[in-house]
């Protein structure tokens, strides 16, 4: 067939396979994703007034955000929500991707495509759903009522509400990454512990837990990041004392025209999240997690 | 998580949280569904039925252009970002470079940039330098940067644990490369490559910040979601979100069908598990 090309490339050591094989993507990635950002990273350290971008070289933007209070507070509550809302994600999408995978059986992927129906119909729709449902004269609080028992509060318009609308908007990529890492899982590792006598917990903590690290951890990632970076959640189930640092960076934008500032404010946000996942990161012990190292060769 | 001591046991208390996460996921779907049919869409309890909304829908409507547009949107960057993602996980997991952990942060960078600046550079970069209007073309490159970190990292947790021996061992009976990944990577790997397609198209359907700077007037269904809460919610927009989920669910319903009967696999094989 094409047998010159496979000659040329067994040819080449494993440093050039890797960058004739990546260099599309990264072709790509620097087209549309490093030189956009470095337009943004340029205009961080520029000036708006009166909606106009002057080319005015400072740091004032940066010094805003990092020491104005406000938003140091919208940052200190992002990361607290994003927190609270990946552990939770964390936390469901384990039990549910174990259920898929141990009892399953051959309906395992219809399972976890059913878990992915209802992002189809948009997150505005969804949130207005919510709203219906949770609502003061909502569906939960009416039925409530009916029963003689006070409406719920807290279920509108507070931090609670923005915290469930992100778990409800990022379950199923939590669940997908556990849900694909059990499934080259090995059960029956699980039996040899039993057999040396394991007791349940103990089995789940020292075999399963740890050899799926790296499916908790990404679905983790991919929860946090968002879920710090989030504006429509928090506009919507926030309320007044719910504004995130993801909504007061979008207004830079469309509101109050300063895109300096929302500029800077989106690069100290790209740092809080880097460091935070790297951290969490350095905690995985990849010899630990099955993996099978890097490359065919020994 | 095998908590409680027999098996039946363990199944009835792990399935009560899928169920009660099934309910939780699908509520404010039927509730869309159900002030589909109301006449009063706002607090549509109790329903007086009519069937309005679908008529209303019938006639053509902006919804039309904007459904088209995100399956548009979501397919091609779908299918764009699982390519490029399959691609990336496959070099990185076989190849050792001493270049890799610098493109290996240079691929992980677009998730720690937030939606709205991936759409306002790419807004920059078309309108300022460029000079071309918004496009449903710019819009899936914007949306596949986003969307291929995604992919990448859900394809990847499969994968780490892939055996490359597998495709040595194909090299070795005389298989060329692509015909080793066709053959043999591929068909181990193709759960995760589903979940990123799946993931990304999900993403990319409802994703407003990115799509939204850089389409301008182009209406996806987010944005005529988003517009018609300012303008209020017309009926024909809740029609169509549960006509889309009736469509998905049959989908689900003739598999789950199929898989009943047997005729189709998708990758079962009868006595594999425990």
């Amino acid at each position: 067939m094409s047998g010159w090309i496979v000659q040329r490339w067994l040819k080449l050591d494993q440093n050039q396979r890797f960058l004739l094989l990546t260099a599309p993507v990264t072709l790509f990635l620097i087209l549309f994703f490093v030189v956009p950002l470095i337009a943004i990273l340029v205009v961080s350290f520029w000036r708006t007034e009166s909606y106009q971008l002057i080319v005015d070289w400072n740091i004032d933007n940066y010094i805003d955000v990092l020491t104005e209070p406000s938003y140091r507070v919208f940052l200190l509550r992002s990361i607290v929500t994003a927190l609270i809302v990946s552990v939770t994600c964390v936390a469901l999408a384990w039990p549910i991707a174990y259920f898929v995978i141990r009892y399953g059986g051959r309906y395992k992927l219809l399972l976890v495509l059913g878990l992915a129906v209802p992002f189809l119909t948009g997150i505005v729709l969804r949130v207005i759903a919510l709203q219906g449902v949770l609502g003061p004269i909502g569906l939960l609080n009416l039925g409530l009522m009916k029963i003689g028992i006070e409406p719920i509060q807290a279920l509108m318009y507070t931090k609670t509400a923005t915290a469930v609308g992100l778990i409800y908007l990022y379950l199923p990529f939590v669940t997908t990454a556990i849900y694909l890492s059990l499934l080259n899982f090995n059960f029956r590792l699980l039996d040899a512990a039993k057999v040396f006598g394991a007791g349940n917990f103990r089995a789940f903590w020292e075999i399963t837990w740890p050899l799926n690290w790296v499916g908790t951890v990404i679905g983790f990632a991919l929860t946090f990041v968002p879920s710090l970076a989030s504006a429509v959640t928090p506009r919507f189930l926030g309320g007044a004392n719910g504004t995130l640092f993801g909504l007061a960076m979008g207004s830079q934008f469309s509101a109050t025209g300063t895109w300096s500032l929302g500029a800077a404010m989106g690069v100290v946000l790209f740092f809080v999240s880097g460091i935070t996942l790297f951290t969490i990161s350095r905690i995985v012990n990849l010899k630990r997690s099955g993996f099978t190292g890097v490359g065919s060769r020994d | 998580m095998d908590f409680m001591s027999s098996k039946s046991a363990n199944r009835i208390v792990l399935g009560a949280i899928v169920v009660l996460a099934y309910i939780f996921l699908y509520v404010p779907i039927l509730h869309i569904t159900l002030a589909s049919f109301s006449r009063d869409i706002v607090w549509p309890y109790p329903i007086r039925f009519t069937w309005n909304g679908y008529l209303a829908l019938m006639k053509g409507s902006i919804y039309h252009e904007a459904f088209l547009n995100s399956t548009i949107l979501g397919l091609g960057t779908a299918v764009i970002s699982t390519t490029l993602a399959t691609i990336a996980v496959l070099s990185i997991l076989k190849y050792r470079s001493r270049y890799k952990p610098l493109i290996l942060f240079l691929f992980l960078a677009p998730l720690f940039v937030a939606d709205v600046l991936l759409g306002i550079s790419t807004l920059i970069l078309n309108g300022l330098f460029l000079e071309i209007p918004g496009n449903l073309l710019s819009a899936i490159f914007a949306n596949v940067v986003r969307a291929f970190t995604y992919a990448m990292l859900i394809i990847a947790t499969q994968l780490f644990r892939y055996n490359w021996k597998l495709d040595d061992a194909a090299m070795v009976f005389g298989a060329g490369p692509i015909r080793t990944f066709f053959e043999i990577t591929l068909p181990n790997i193709w759960p995760a490559l589903l979940g990123a397609f799946i993931v990304t198209f999900i993403l990319s359907f409802n994703n407003l910040d990115i799509s939204f700077y850089t389409l301008g007037a182009v209406p996806t269904m987010p944005s005529v979601a988003w517009g018609s809460l300012r303008f209020g919610i017309k009926p024909e927009l809740y029609a169509i979100a549960a006509l889309v989920n009736a469509a998905v669910l049959l989908c689900l319903a003739v598999m789950f069908v199929l898989m009943r009967s047997g005729t189709v696999g998708f990758g079962y094989k009868e006595g594999r598990d425990d």
